[in-house]
């Protein structure tokens, strides 16, 4: 399959421009739920990303070969493969981290993201293609899960990774452990994202592309 | 392909030079404090009473003014740091949004230092100054700024700001001592249950007197019912305030609760009990009847008052919490928008459809 | 390919698909059931050490309330202590506690929590208490050497004088209270069925 797209950009736009929980509002379900500590998001970012990739090979490599009528079908049974080596990887290696997450890991299943990518870009595009998309928004989604959960756990614990850098003088905001403080934060780092595309916008020549 | 054909492109070229760059809007509410130009085209009403937002603002922090003088009086500096930092803080937000947004200031329509005052009131008096502050800025820059300001706020900013202080130090917030004035005034700073507490947890009623003058354990300014009836019925009375929200919430409140008592009195507080403690006066009389914040129709304050009256006894009687105004009235501001449609007075000769 | 009816090949793919995340799934179970045993194993073994007095050993006896570990030394068949699982609702979700006993089943050797959906700084204070910075276990580690019977009280804002009390959180009444109405019910269980099961030595 020829693109005029390079190679470059379809590894790039997951980062920031189709970024797919600043942009494309996918996955919020786990960008809220476990970013109560940066770790959690990144491992959920991590987990996520691996099933991005894995399924994106398999499906890409399967395209032509899965009738149109049961793709869907089909996208989900390899998905929610993948998620469960990732979890009973997480389980059996990694215990505490699996503890932490919960039921989150097998709800990667239903991530809008994965299951997007799939019918929107490895089900029309080449192996190669379809990995770097899936690598732009596997980055994507670690990055924002990763801000989140940093910007959570300060103001709501005090540490980063776990390691306090607060001193005694801090009263943790125990709103941002909650749920709200997901929604707030993501809500101001949207906010902030969509005022800087804004604004840089506006510097070009108001030209939207 | 320009080249050839230069008679394309030229009228193309002049326009991008041209377009007018999208100057920051200037606040619409500047020109209505000052009309400066001499004849203004407005569609109806056409007649205006004398009254301003400023005006309105003004009046509902006098009447606030004995409910504020009695905490003083109860809690005396503990009172004085909180509300002197709850209302500089939100006058700083206040500017620090107005110099962002580009817009004029926006602190002489006194809204800001209102939502200061009800925050401040709404805290226990050994809250800590640096979280006032905190509550303060998040009611004025999340609960009105990010809704686009004075009028379109959904929820009222303060109790807002006071959900985000109950979520985020909910030990501090809960934490209570008695008036330097009360009974166990011996004890420095001892912490104590308000009745409300005190009954949801150990099954002791408090004594109605203490209630009606705020001799008790509570928020700054919520525990004296008669300091905060006499600056709500003045609101009443000057007509800042709708007189049916906060009757039907107090009646609803008196019934619903009435009715649990009525069956079973040994387990439920007394409706008068409800009446009087906690935070339901200072809600009722000043936060329930926000302008912005509740419904516009008649019908749709009878509906709202009721509907938060309801809520406030479930939570009160059946929920996590003693307490329950603050949520009881942030869920009915979330209906306000419905309410407002569904009670939409018919037009002259309308038809329902 | 293109011979093959639609309905057919459909049929074909996804039974592919299948028999393919099947093998998967089988190969990389066979690599992890081990693993993933030994770490509940593990964790079950760590959570009966943290709540009774040392021991060599224990064996688990199945009653209609849960399982019942029952702790021994090597040098005796006696019991030293029981532990098993409490499980019941707490403010938000369910509590799993691990609990331990006496072997006359009338005083606790200590409680862990070991799954709990409380709100994160105040219920989950049962847990661990991050602003306690000298004892952050203090809320399990009251529960040692606590009277069962008549009934376990968590108890506010004094301190616990009788041998039955304990001290409720601040800002957790009902947390702490889940944890104790939890107990109290489902201690009075085990006893019953361990009292039918030829009982206590008592």
């Amino acid at each position: 399959m020829s693109s005029t797209i390079s190679l470059k950009t379809e590894f790039v736009k997951g980062i920031w421009k189709e970024n797919p929980v600043m942009a494309s509002l996918l996955g919020l379900c786990p960008a809220l739920a476990v970013t109560n500590a940066a770790m959690n998001g990144l491992a959920m970012g991590l987990a996520t990303t691996f099933v991005l990739l894995s399924s994106s090979l398999m499906i890409s490599a399967l395209r032509n070969f899965i009738p149109h009528q049961v793709r869907i079908a089909g996208y989900i049974v390899i998905i929610a493969t993948f998620v469960t080596v990732a979890d009973r990887f997480l389980a059996a290696y990694l215990p505490v981290i699996s503890a932490s997450l919960g039921p989150y890991i097998p709800l990667i299943v239903v991530n809008c993201l994965i299951l997007g990518r799939q019918e929107a870009f490895s089900s029309r595009n080449g192996i190669g293609r379809s990995l770097l998309d899936s690598l732009g928004m596997g980055l994507g989604f670690i990055l924002v899960l990763v801000v989140l959960g940093i910007i959570r756990e300060i103001l709501g614990s005090g540490s980063i990774f776990g390691v306090a850098i607060l001193g005694d003088w801090f009263t943790p905001w125990m709103i941002m452990i909650l749920p709200p403080g997901a929604f707030l934060t993501l809500g101001i780092l949207i906010a902030l994202a969509n005022w800087y595309n804004d604004t840089s916008r506006s510097k070009d020549g108001g030209v939207v592309s | 392909m320009t080249e050839e054909n230069p008679s394309q492109a030229q009228p193309e070229q002049p326009e991008i030079p041209k377009k007018p760059r999208v100057k920051p809007k200037k606040d619409p509410r500047a020109k209505l404090y000052k009309p400066e130009t001499p004849l203004i085209l407005a569609s109806s009403p056409h007649f205006h009473t004398r009254d301003t937002v400023p005006r309105i603002m003004w009046n509902v922090i006098l009447a606030l003014v004995p409910a504020t003088v009695l905490a003083v009086v109860y809690f005396q500096w503990a009172a004085v740091g909180i509300i002197l930092t709850s209302v500089s803080s939100a006058l700083v937000a206040e500017m620090l949004v107005n110099r962002v947004k580009g817009e004029a200031f926006t602190i002489p329509d006194g809204s800001a230092l209102i939502t200061g005052l009800l925050l401040a009131l709404t805290l226990p008096p050994s809250f800590s100054l640096g979280s006032t502050a905190l509550g303060s800025f998040f009611a004025i820059i999340v609960g009105k700024h990010f809704f686009g300001g004075l009028g379109y706020n959904i929820f009222n900013p303060a109790l807002l700001g006071r959900a985000f202080l109950q979520a985020s130090f909910p030990v501090p917030m809960t934490t209570w001592t008695w008036p330097l004035t009360a009974r166990y005034a011996d004890v420095d700073g001892v912490t104590a249950a308000t009745p409300l507490g005190l009954f949801k947890f150990e099954g002791i009623s408090s004594e109605l007197s203490g209630l009606l003058t705020g001799n008790i354990s509570g928020s700054l300014g919520e525990t004296s019912a008669i300091a905060i009836l006499i600056g709500g019925l003045y609101l009443l009375i000057r007509k800042y305030a709708d007189w049916r929200i906060p009757l039907s919430f107090l009646l609803a409140t008196f019934l619903v609760s009435g009715v649990f008592w009525w069956i079973s009195p040994e387990s439920y507080p007394s409706p008068v009990f409800q009446l009087l403690s906690g935070g339901l006066m200072l809600g009722a009389f000043f936060m329930a009847t926000d302008m912005v914040t509740s419904p516009v129709t008649a019908l749709g304050a009878w509906i709202f008052g009721a509907g938060a009256g309801f809520i406030l006894v479930i939570i009160r009687l059946f929920g996590g919490l003693p307490e329950g105004v603050m949520y009881s009235i942030l869920l009915m501001n979330a209906f306000t928008p419905l309410i407002n449609r569904y009670t939409r007075p018919k037009f002259f000769g309308e038809i329902r459809a | 390919m293109s011979k093959m009816s639609l309905s057919t090949r459909m049929i074909l793919v996804l039974t592919l698909i299948t028999v393919l995340s099947g093998g998967i799934l089988a190969g990389w179970d066979l690599v992890t059931k081990p693993k993933i045993a030994f770490h509940r194993l593990e964790a079950l073994k760590t959570a009966i050490g943290d709540v009774l007095p040392a021991h060599d050993t224990y064996t688990s006896e199945e009653t209609e309330f849960g399982t019942l570990y029952i702790a021994t030394r090597d040098s005796s068949d006696d019991p030293i202590g029981f532990a098993f699982m409490a499980v019941g609702s707490g403010f938000q979700g369910e509590l799993r506690i691990m609990v331990g006993l006496t072997p006359d089943m009338t005083q606790l050797t200590g409680i862990k929590v070991l799954e709990q959906i409380e709100t994160p700084g105040l219920g989950t204070k049962i847990v661990v208490d991050p602003s306690n910075k000298q004892d952050p276990y203090w809320f399990p580690a009251q529960f040692v050497g606590i009277h069962v019977s008549p009934e376990i009280v968590a108890i506010k804002n004094v301190k616990p004088t009788h041998n039955n009390e304990v001290q409720g959180i601040t800002g957790a009444t009902i947390s702490s209270i889940a944890v104790t109405n939890i107990l109290n019910k489902q201690i009075a269980d085990i006893q019953k069925a361990w009292a039918s099961k030829g009982g206590p030595e008592s």
